[in-house]
């Protein structure tokens, strides 16, 4: 298999790992910012309580969503663990399978509840990963798409993807949720008028314009990543299977029969094997030019 | 003195690199070692299956004594092997065995039905499935090994620690492709 070994899977898993470190650090000044502009927005006088405030809230948050990334994005798809024996008899057999293809630890494996086809990893790293597949994935495909689908998100496990990935979706998820706080209690600020005026109608502006940019900004990174990424979890997921026509059958699947699940919290939609909606600015490749290389392979 | 700093630097330097080829090589090696062990966990698995399926087999096709005979044999032949290359062999053997016998339970439609025969008629299916992917990646072990033996600058510390290049599982291109049961 050439095309795959022109890829040096080595290169890319130290590449997300860099870039796990480089996002904390982002997000540890984005915060701190926030901070910043809270305080001279709210209370200039409590300036430096409300940054020490900041700071310890940020590298907790930090710690916390690094721990527990994979617990928070389970949680947020209402997944539930499988064991062994029992109804998901053949998706654990074939992810044991790939296991010993790829020679990965096993990963824990979940299920969700939807009609969709669809999957994701995630995790630390690929000693304390998580595979999840939805229920209409394990009705729809057959065995060979399904291993083809599990072998791509143990493609995404193996390189690291799902370090810096879950990180991206759990800690950038919660700066949308906290700016858009911030939006809100502006709003009901701005009806009642203070002393001066000019000086916080700029903070107020930056507040707004941090507020608005920060998902923005973070919802550009999550392109960013998702694209290229798919392209090589497929390529790995065909060198631990030797098999094409299964993940290509399981697109094709995917492409005829998709609906957009609304109920799939935005924030970790990159996470997916395939993208949970359909509208314009996805975040993933589109499914014919992914079903086109994995044809050329 | 500087010279004296850059000699310390080269020798720091040259450990390191030293050490960091010695590792890759341990850690290479020890991936093929590994991946083999689990070819034989699999094997085993395969084969402490086969008496619970002669024992089905037996209770709606006694007749059939040839077939079951064949299979006995072959688990036998597989428990006996040593080496993995002889005993992937075996298991081929086992393998075309178990073919004879699920196609005779074509005949017997009690067996055909029962839920045991069929539980273990998916369990060997899925043992088949992951020895070949154990097989596939102690090759991918040994190619990475390999490759690692044959290029520069790896060659030369192949030499220097008397690593040589290992040998790939050899399984002729016929025997991978999917199992075909014939009537």
């Amino acid at each position: 298999m050439p095309e795959n070994q022109r890829i040096d899977f080595r290169d890319q898993i130290s590449r997300n790992k860099t870039k796990s470190v480089f996002l904390m650090v982002i997000v540890f000044a984005v915060l701190v910012v926030l901070g910043y502009v809270i305080s001279y927005v709210f209370e200039p006088g409590y300036f430096f309580i409300i940054m020490i405030f900041a700071v310890i809230f940020s590298i907790s948050y930090l710690l916390i969503s690094y721990y527990n990334c994979d617990k928070i994005a389970l949680m947020s798809v209402g997944a539930q663990e499988i064991k062994r024996e029992g109804k998901y008899k053949q998706y654990y057999d074939l992810a044991e399978g790939l296991t010993l293809a790829s020679g990965l630890p096993m990963p824990k494996l979940y299920i969700m509840k939807s009609e969709q086809i669809n999957a994701f990893a995630s995790g630390r790293n690929p000693k304390k990963s998580v595979v999840c597949v939805t229920e209409g994935a394990l009705e729809k495909l057959d065995k060979k798409e399904l291993e083809g689908v599990l072998a791509h998100e143990l493609g995404h496990v193996g390189n690291y993807d799902i370090r810096y990935m879950t990180l991206v979706a759990v800690m950038v998820g919660m700066i949308s949720i906290i700016s858009q706080i911030f939006l809100r209690s502006l709003w009901f600020k701005s009806g009642g008028n203070s002393r001066d005026n000019k000086g916080s109608a700029i903070f107020m502006l930056i507040g707004v314009i941090l507020a608005v940019l920060a998902p923005i900004v973070v919802y550009l990174v999550q392109l960013a990543i998702s694209r290229k990424r798919e392209f090589s979890a497929d390529a790995t997921a065909v060198k631990f299977t030797r098999y094409p026509p299964g993940l290509i059958g399981a697109l094709k699947k995917i492409k005829q029969g998709n609906q957009p699940d609304k109920k799939i919290n935005r924030a970790v939609a990159p996470l997916f094997f395939a993208n949970p909606f359909t509208e314009l600015g996805s975040t993933h490749p589109s499914i014919d030019r992914r079903i086109e290389v994995l044809e050329k392979m | 003195m500087i010279i004296l700093w850059i000699a310390l630097g080269l020798a720091a330097l040259i450990i390191f690199v030293v050490f960091s080829y010695f590792n890759r090589f341990a850690v290479l090696g020890n991936r093929i070692d590994n991946s083999l062990s689990q070819i034989d966990v699999q094997l085993k698995r395969r084969a402490d299956l086969i008496p619970n399926l002669i024992e089905t087999v037996k209770g709606f096709a006694k007749h059939e004594k040839e077939a079951i005979k064949a299979v006995t044999d072959a688990r036998k032949a597989l428990i006996g092997a040593k080496g993995v290359e002889e005993k992937v062999k075996a298991d081929k053997g086992l393998e075309s065995a178990l073919k004879t016998i699920f196609a005779l339970a074509e005949n017997y439609p009690n067996l055909k039905a029962n839920e045991n025969f069929l539980e273990l008629q998916r369990e060997l299916a899925t043992t088949e499935d992951k020895i070949s992917y154990a097989r596939q990646y102690y090759n991918d072990s040994i190619l990475s090994y390999n490759n690692l033996c044959k290029t520069f600058p790896g060659v030369f510390f192949a030499g220097i620690f008397g690593k040589k290049p290992r040998e790939y599982l050899h399984i002729a291109e016929a025997e991978r492709k999917p199992v075909k049961v014939e009537f």
